[in-house]
């Protein structure tokens, strides 16, 4: 298999472009939406809040044996005053809807207290050892984003400026631009998620983002890396077939190190548990934008960019060569 | 081959300590994956002291950690994160509200002063108010919550009545000006709880002995509005009070006790409020599901991977394999040696760190399929292979450890365990596919029966040079 990536540049630019803007689409009505008011929908982590995961005892007989009915938990809810709580059901233990999740604002330990009280009066008594309960303060969730944020630029900073030691400046710029193709691509189908399907991100998500930051980086840096030694050892090639070349040597590379990383981050999202499947999916979106944003957009707008600009230098290269000649 | 075989020794004598330590030294597990409760309390500023600086910080620490002994928790974890906050971690803790209550209040202590005539309502209450809270113990036994309820309002109504009878001196002499209290042994088993004020709280507390001494009125001593301690004053204060700051309460108290009252005063002193800005809490056996089906998705993407790369590498794939196990054998270990808490997060960093541990192997093995396409002969694409691999791998694990710096140093508890573990994954295996890796290959091409180029690269076509260059 041969691929000619810069034949086609405009098809690849395209295919991503549509991606990425249907995610800003997404992140636009996700904004106006009332009930999200964020590109995202934040998870408890960053807006505050209390989640707690009950499920029920099933060793106390007659405990289990209704499923959960969620009107019961949605009027327990509206009685203790949390009407817009958004409750639903989970399925624990092999059994249908024997456990709930409730969302809430940040609940002090005495409501909180009260509100599970009512709810054991009217389902059945939880199994204390199965409780998940979080709770943050809307400060912290503040903070917590923030310094996520922070640490995403601060490594992005520090790729750039390593790149640019290693390579050269117009490498990490572009190393950089397909950073944040594989970062838009990922906020922006988790943004179509959480409009569609409820998903909301959490301070998982942005290590999820450092991470595939990481990783695209590492994809584009061994096909720049061939390119690097290509251009050294044949000066006289032109630039978009160089790239194409050196894309190709290192195409079943890129393709297999995605796909055995694909199938850990594959298991993990299989039997990993709840906390960690949204965090997999994210870095499954993300490596996939990572190995397409290497091979389609950091290597051509690479060659686009070389052949705009060594026009200008095309002299000092023929003098170079002249000189050999002779 | 004399290199080989001595490097090939030393990967054993290490493996052979690798198991050792895994074997002994057990990783601790975080409390997402044992069960407990995670509390971040912060410290707030007050319009005395309007800024937070490490002398308060540490103070409260100091004080949270008594509180926190006060719970009877064993083995937590109490750390200060950034400015203003503190984290404890309380293992296996089925009671979260409890802990919470008793961390999350800001004490408020005060001595105050017996009203006249009440000596008969005092006794009696002091004697329900124990009652009651011994009732509260069993109770929190049996997870009866709507008698555990009612028993709290029973205290609360108690507490409310104590409260009536005692009044605040003017000014009111508050957990401020005291600057610390401890139990101290006296004779035989009994002890005493002792007290020291600042200037002003020693001429506050010498103004309230004085007033009560000999009167048979007790001072309350009010932790939240909770009456903790009722001592008297002997008669021989009635001239001057207790002067000089420092007092003792003796009531025959054991060392528990003692200790107890001791740490309720130091918290009562602590001088700025606290709130507990982040709760989570796992039940035990919650933590128990996720660690199960953290290990299946552990070993199923290592089976996955190991699979993948016999099928496609053949003989190099082997020994990549080999190395894997080796790297998970090395990593552990070394989790195990640095004591680094493994959380679920934590779990993730390695599985992902296995997936990209295979990397290094993958980018050599390409090039040495390369160097044998082109016609090199096999020790030379061998070599060439690892050799000039080297610089992508360099690169490409520098840029995901300034990724994981970054999320190292501005990160949260969870994500710092992430980054952590994945460095060290993408350390670890850098080291294995260069020496591991490595050693193996050579030892293998140093075996006639192992040297047909097919185990190495099915279907190889030698293209002609010349035919690359165009």
């Amino acid at each position: 298999m041969t691929l000619h990536i810069n034949q086609k540049r405009s098809l690849w630019w395209g295919i991503s472009a549509v991606i990425i803007l249907s995610g800003i689409i997404s992140m636009v009505i996700s904004w106006q939406n009332p009930n999200i008011k964020a590109p995202l929908r934040p998870g408890l982590d960053f807006i505050g809040g209390t989640r707690l995961q009950l499920v029920r005892d099933c060793n106390q007989p007659g405990n289990c044996d209704q499923p959960i009915d969620i009107n019961v938990v949605r009027e327990v809810a509206k009685e203790q005053g949390f009407a817009d709580s958004s409750i639903q059901l989970i399925s624990e233990d092999n059994r249908e809807n024997n456990g709930i999740t409730i969302r809430t604002k940040d609940l002090t330990t005495e409501e909180r207290t009260q509100l599970q009280t009512a709810l054991i009066e009217k389902v059945g008594a939880f199994d204390p050892q199965k409780n998940q309960i979080d709770s943050v303060g809307p400060t912290l969730g503040k903070e917590l984003f923030r310094s996520g944020v922070l640490a995403l630029v601060v490594a992005f900073i520090g790729i750039t400026l390593y790149l640019s030691v290693r390579f050269q400046l117009d490498y990490a710029v572009f190393a950089l631009v397909a950073l944040f193709h594989d970062i838009f691509v990922t906020v922006g189908i988790f943004s179509i998620l959480g409009l569609v399907a409820g998903i909301e991100v959490d301070s998982l998500f942005i290590v999820a983002l450092l991470t595939i930051t990481g990783f695209s980086v590492n994809d584009t840096v061994v096909i720049y890396d061939r390119i690097r030694e290509n251009i050294k050892t044949h000066p006289q090639t032109p630039i978009a077939e160089i790239v194409d070349d050196a894309v190709n040597q290192t195409l079943s590379r890129s393709i297999n190190t995605t796909l055995t990383t694909l199938l850990s981050l594959l298991a993990i999202f299989l039997f990993g548990g709840e906390t960690l499947r949204f965090f997999s999916l994210a870095l499954i979106i993300g490596f996939i934008a990572g190995a397409y944003s290497s091979i389609f957009i950091a290597s051509t707008l690479l060659s686009w960019w070389r052949e705009r600009t060594e026009k200008d230098t095309i002299e000092t290269i023929d003098t170079a060569i002249g000189s050999e000649d002779s | 081959m004399q290199k080989q075989r001595s490097l090939l020794a030393l990967i054993i004598v290490l493996v052979i300590a690798a198991i050792t330590v895994i074997y002994t030294i057990p990783v601790p597990l975080g409390l997402d994956l044992r069960g407990g409760s995670q509390l971040t309390i912060q410290v707030k500023t007050t319009e005395d002291i309007q800024e937070i600086t490490e002398r308060e910080l540490e103070a409260v620490q100091k004080v949270i950690e008594g509180r926190v002994n006060g719970l009877g928790v064993s083995e937590p974890v109490i750390q200060t994160v950034g400015t203003d906050k503190i984290l404890v971690q309380l293992p296996g803790v089925n009671d979260p509200e409890q802990a919470e209550r008793v961390l999350g209040g800001t004490a408020q202590l005060e001595f105050k002063a017996q009203k006249p005539d009440t000596d008969t309502q005092l006794l009696a209450l002091r004697a329900s108010q124990i009652e009651l809270k011994d009732k509260q113990k069993e109770l929190r036994k049996s997870n009866d919550q709507e008698a555990i309820e009612k028993n709290r309002a029973g205290l609360k109504n108690n507490n409310e009545a104590l409260a009536e009878l005692f009044e605040s001196t003017d000014p009111p002499l508050t957990g401020k000006y005291l600057q610390d209290a401890q139990g101290e042994s006296t004779q035989g088993t009994n002890w005493d709880v002792a007290l020291r004020f600042d200037a002003k709280g020693g001429e506050l507390f010498a103004n309230l002995t004085k007033n009560l001494a000999g009167t048979g009125r007790t001072i309350g001593i009010f932790l939240d509005n909770e009456l903790i301690s009722s001592p008297g004053v002997p008669v021989e204060f009635a001239a001057t009070g207790i002067t000089g700051g420092r007092a003792v309460i003796q009531g025959s108290f054991t060392v528990e006790e003692a200790n107890d009252l001791g740490v309720q005063l130091r918290g009562g002193a602590l001088p700025v409020p606290v709130e507990i800005v982040e709760r989570r809490t796992v039940g035990a056996t919650l933590g128990k599901d996720s660690i199960k089906s953290s290990i299946y998705a552990a070993i199923g993407g290592l089976i996955l991977v190991l699979i993948f790369m016999v099928a496609y590498y053949r003989l190099p794939g082997a020994i990549a394999d080999v190395s894997l196990v080796v790297y998970s054998l090395f990593t552990w270990a070394t989790f195990a040696l640095l004591g680094v808490t493994l959380t679920l997060p934590g779990i993730a960093g390695f599985i992902l760190s296995i997936g990209m541990a295979v990397d290094a192997n993958v980018l050599i093995f390409e090039r040495t399929r390369e160097e044998l396409r082109s016609g090199k002969s096999l020790y030379r694409s061998v070599e060439s292979g690892f050799y000039r691999a080297f610089s992508s791998i360099l690169d490409s694990n520098v840029t995901t450890w300034i990724s994981c710096a970054a999320l190292f140093w501005l990160g949260s508890g969870l994500v710092k365990g992430f980054a952590l573990t994945l460095a060290l994954g993408v350390g670890v295996s850098m080291f294995t596919a260069i020496t591991c890796s490595r050693t193996l290959m050579f030892i293998a091409i140093s075996n006639p029966a192992w040297r047909k180029t097919n185990l190495y690269c099915p279907n190889l076509q030698v293209v002609n040079k010349a035919e690359v260059a165009k």
